[in-house]
């Protein structure tokens, strides 16, 4: 007999039925690719470093005339359990060429080696281990390549020293260890026998070899010490630092998980919301029941188990969906990353289990009302009487407003439980297309300037070529900012170029040796720099670490710490603090006063130039355009913001990740809107005939219902504007804390953009998706009055 | 006296299931200004449906339905609209109101919604509160609609079915849903607004209630069977005895 009952309540209440089974379907595909994507982000670093062998320190040096110093210190050193070695060549965006101009543009230094000879693995982009090259063709690593156009089959030149050979391109390959955008040292990998007869050339062994050590420790902090002195090194670094810098990848994928997570809140508040409605909407029934003698928890029963079928149904729809939808949100962190949602069939089938069975507790909890419910519910149709609190809080007579809108804001003021999920679901969407555009913002203004230690200039040039040439001693800094001046000068702008040298030395603290990324220039002043402590670096003997240093150094403002320079160990005062997001804040500064010789370079970010004009921003952006022609580089010169998106290498994606939160967001709300505005017709049925028997037109009932929902919405975007500082303090400025900027981030606001068109955007979309489905109420006919229960 | 109803033709079939039922079938009559007239007949004969045909709420299939000389049958929806909420008042037997407002506030809700008097709302509601004090339930009117008890709640759908002074009430059983105490103090408004000069059309089952009308028409199958005149000079219980005959050799 239940089995009956079921199914023709199944049938009867076809509609609210649907809207619970869509809910069903949302709930269980939504937790179950979340789920996924959680399980994928959290463990995806760990996961892709491990596929891709990575070891716990990595030295990337020079051989200085053939001479390898690091290997020979490894060979005898204490703390290196074991290491890998790739022989490496230095190359820059100049050795590649296609029909005479550039391959790539690209701002690090690149390297070319063996594919096979290496045990390190590289991934393309199926996430599958790529382990030999063709002779002729060549792979390239890192997240240069997968941004340019180039396309599987295209033929470039490499013309390096001696060496003119013509390759063509095998694909993009993920490469865990200088994949990242913060790093970005594109590699490119080709056959043995191709590298060979690169890296025989003499000009080749002279100036552009190298090796990569994949060194494995136990004691990470004596291998840092024990190889803090030793000569040539380009760059040093530890896993964690590594992981570090895919910060920006892990921001984007962090953000997919809080949207994940919410998706499963709101889920499951709309859940817990329709099935409380649909029973508290069963009271005629339940009195009935009553009346003819059914006990409590056989109509208990009776509901569980419908709404146990319901559930199972949905979970069953719900896993699989939950398929496309987490490829779809996992795809865009996964571009440089072997982070894929593995799709685990245990995991979705767990989530589903789970959402039937938060379904089932929702359920025993909300028919735990039935108790309440008397027969004689049946009977006044749920009017008991005993009710006293006051429903209507406005009042008609005492409001201008017109009856629609009274109306509107009436039934949103008397039914506060269900609007303010409506509106707290509203307010969830509105919120991370919020934060998510401020922080896309953020990153690609010129407030990153500061946590990037870098002064603001006119234009910035990533001039990779000439860095290449003074880190190899070809060139000495002031000549290649004289070049520079010089060209300019040549082509009527006239302007000062400087440079921030970067120097990777070793720092003693404490009794321990650490390696710190040195920054210093000579046309600038510490003091044009932001300390969050002490006072700047103001004579040769003084400097300023980032907080995270200090802290890992256990030193404080006025410590003495020794540096070792050029086979001498100087004496410095640390004398203020400042962050920074560079190299994961491993770094320091230098005072302009002090010198240091150019051959210890290790790398800069870029030459900026500042027009001693003082030019407006229109000429600026001509004179640029003018560089790019001139210096034939159309990528690596920018304005502040363009070289701020380079650098940061992720506004793009997270603008793209906002867009797809964006449109997650307006699907959720389409959905909610529909639904719930569905539901609500259904529950006022009696209210609707009888609006439109005492006269009401169609339209002012649709605009009234649509009242509601634009109500709920309008508060949501003031709670969500409220919302969207204390959300960025609470889950931005831990990420970029991680990364250096302990002090946390000056967030750059569009009102326009956060306040006016995206709010603008959502409203429209509750708006017209409640309107559209309003106009459902035309099948209520005036005379329906007659026959409503 | 004037007409404000007349119907002629007029037919109504509902199809089911590809089944024909014809519910009205060739109805024709009117109503006068002032009178009260009341629609007897058996369960399913039609009377309900022939209440909202005439009203506007429901379309006609066939015939014609002149409200104050305007033809409902070409008439938009949205003038049908207009014309429920200015010329007409509905009294049902549930007694349907917005749960989410307050008992005065359901009743001046049309007026409200209406441009037919420039009043502002505190007017209105001045007007809400008279007619409430009127049919006696003044100290309602700030309850909420759960409240309230049934005789009560009848009596403020009377209310909000007189607010725009309306041309005719119609009423559907509007006894239907209340006791006897209730349902007297209900009949003895509506015979008082009547009194007054408004013309009202009640569907009804109860023959105390059709003893107060002027004429009654008795439908059977969709069909206007039989017309009854009461004679107002007869005492109300005389009326309800002698129509009480009329309804047998009718076949009631």
């Amino acid at each position: 007999m239940y089995l009956r009952i079921i199914g023709k309540d199944l049938k009867r209440k076809k509609t609210m039925n649907i809207i619970l089974l869509l809910f069903v379907i949302l709930s269980a595909m939504f937790t179950a690719s979340s789920v996924n994507n959680i399980v994928a982000v959290e463990g995806g670093l760990d996961h892709y470093f491990e596929e891709a062998c990575m070891a716990d320190y990595y030295i990337l040096s020079h051989k200085s005339n053939g001479r390898d110093s690091v290997g020979e210190l490894l060979e005898n050193s204490e703390n290196a359990k074991s290491y890998r070695k790739d022989d490496v060549i230095f190359t820059s965006e100049d050795n590649f060429k296609r029909g005479g101009k550039k391959l790539m543009e690209y701002h690090a230094v690149s390297m070319v080696q063996s594919l096979s000879g290496s045990d390190f693995h590289f991934f393309d982009s199926d996430n599958k281990i790529v382990e030999e090259a063709e002779s002729g063709k060549m792979y390239i690593a890192g997240a240069t390549a997968g941004k340019s156009d180039l396309k599987v089959g295209d033929k470039f030149i490499l013309n390096i020293g001696e060496i003119k050979m013509e390759f063509e391109f095998a694909g993009v390959l993920k490469d865990a260890l200088f994949g990242s955008e913060m790093i970005g040292n594109p590699r490119m990998l080709v056959s043995d026998e191709d590298f060979r007869k690169i890296a025989n050339d003499e000009y080749v062994k002279q100036y552009n070899s190298g090796s990569i050590y994949y060194i494995e420790t136990d004691d990470l902090s004596a291998l840092q010490s024990e190889t803090a002195d030793a000569e040539n090194i380009y760059l040093a670094i530890d896993n964690e630092t590594v992981k570090l810098s895919y910060f920006m990848n892990m921001l984007v994928a962090v953000i997919i998980l809080i949207v994940s997570v919410g998706l499963i809140v709101v889920s499951f508040v709309v859940l817990r919301f329709t099935i409380g409605f649909t029973i508290a909407e069963e009271f005629r029934e339940i009195g009935v029941m009553k009346a003819i003698g059914l006990k409590n928890n056989s109509i208990r029963l009776l509901y569980l188990a419908k709404y146990f079928f319901i559930a199972l149904t949905g979970a069953v729809i719900g896993y699989f969906l939950n398929i496309p939808f987490g490829e779809m949100l996992i795809k865009s962190v996964s571009e440089n990353m072997v982070l894929e949602n593995q799709n685990s069939a245990v995991i979705g089938i767990f989530c589903c289990i789970a959402v039937v069975l938060v379904i089932l507790f929702f359920s025993w909890n909300c028919t735990g009302k039935i108790k309440k419910f008397s027969p004689i519910d049946a009977v006044r149709s749920g009017q008991t009487g005993e009710r006293f609190r006051k429903k209507s809080m406005l009042h008609l007579g005492k409001t201008r407003s017109n009856s629609t809108a009274f109306l509107a804001l009436n039934d949103v003021i008397s039914q506060p439980k269900q609007f303010s999920i409506i509106t707290f679901i509203f307010a969830i969407c509105t919120v991370f297309v919020m934060v998510l555009s401020v922080t896309a913002n953020t990153l690609s203004s010129e407030k990153m300037l500061k946590p990037l230690g870098i002064t603001k200039s006119d234009a910035y040039f990533v001039d990779s070529k000439r860095i290449t040439d003074v880190i190899s001693g070809a060139k000495n800094v002031n000549e290649t900012k004289q070049e520079i001046s010089d060209i300019l000068a040549e082509n009527d702008m006239p302007a000062t170029v400087y440079i921030e040298e970067w120097y990777n030395l070793s720092v003693m603290a404490n009794g321990e040796k650490y390696k710190v990324n040195f920054v210093r220039c000579d046309d600038t002043e510490t003091t044009d720099y932001t300390y969050t402590e002490g006072i700047a670096p103001m004579y040769e003997n003084e400097i300023a670490l980032t907080e995270v240093l200090a802290e890992k150094m256990g030193v404080k403002i006025g410590d003495t710490l020794i540096i070792g320079i050029d086979g001498e160990e100087k004496e410095f005062i640390l004398t203020a603090l400042f962050q920074s997001i560079m190299q994961t804040g491993n770094v320091g500064r230098f005072c302009q006063e002090f010198e240091i010789p150019n051959k210890l370079m290790t790398g800069a970010v870029a030459y900026q130039i500042n027009f001693d004009d003082d030019p407006d921003e229109k000429t600026v952006f001509e004179r640029i355009e003018k560089l790019k022609d001139i210096f034939d580089n159309n990528k690596n010169i920018h304005d502040t913001r363009g070289f701020i998106n380079a650098i940061t290498g992720v506004t793009d994606t997270l603008k793209s990740v906002r867009d797809l939160v964006l449109l997650i967001s307006l699907i959720v709300i389409i959905l909610i809107a529909v639904l719930m505005e569905r539901s609500f017709i259904s529950k006022e049925k009696s209210e609707i005939a009888l609006m439109k028997a005492i006269g009401f037109k169609n339209g002012a009932i649709m605009a009234q219902h649509t009242g509601r929902f634009l109500i709920s919405v309008i508060f949501a975007q003031i709670i969500a504007a409220g919302l969207c500082v204390p959300l960025l303090i609470l889950l931005i400025d831990p990420i970029f804390s991680t990364m250096g900027a302990t002090a946390g981030i000056e967030y750059q606001f569009n009102a326009l953009e956060q306040f006016v068109i995206y709010p603008l955007i959502i409203t429209a979309t509750v708006v017209i998706s409640t309107f559209l489905t309003a106009i459902y109420m035309n099948t209520i006919k005036a005379s329906d009055t007659a026959n409503i229960e | 006296m004037n007409t404000v109803l007349e119907i002629r033709d007029l037919c109504k079939t509902y199809i089911v299931n590809k089944r024909q039922n014809n519910v009205l079938r060739n109805v024709s009559f009117f109503v006068n200004e002032g009178e009260m007239i009341g629609v007897m007949g058996p369960s399913g004969s039609g009377k309900s449906t022939l209440l909202y045909t005439v009203s506007g709420m429901d379309k006609m299939t066939a015939g014609d339905v002149f409200f104050s000389g305007k033809n409902l049958s070409g008439m938009h929806e949205n003038e049908l609209a207009k014309m429920r909420l200015e010329d007409m008042g509905f009294i049902f037997q549930q007694m349907y109101m917005m749960k989410n407002l307050s008992v005065l506030d359901n009743i001046i809700l049309p007026a409200v919604k209406s441009s037919k008097k420039k009043e502002s709302n505190r007017e209105i509601e001045q007007r809400g509160r008279e007619l409430m004090k009127r049919l006696g339930i003044a100290e309602i009117a700030d309850n909420d609609i759960n409240e309230v008890s049934g005789g009560q709640l009848q009596r403020a759908c009377i209310c909000r079915s007189m607010i725009n002074d309306p041309k005719i009430i119609f009423a559907d059983e509007p006894t239907g849903s209340l006791n006897r105490t209730s349902s007297e103090e209900v009949m003895e408004e509506l015979a008082k607004l009547n009194e007054n000069g408004t013309t009202i059309m009640i569907v009804t089952h109860d023959v105390k209630v059709a003893a107060k009308c002027t004429r009654v028409l008795f439908i059977v199958d969709g069909n206007i069977k039989g017309e009854y005149n009461t004679d107002k000079e007869k005492t109300l219980r005389e009326r309800e005895f002698s129509l009480n005959n009329w309804l047998m050799e009718m076949g009631w």
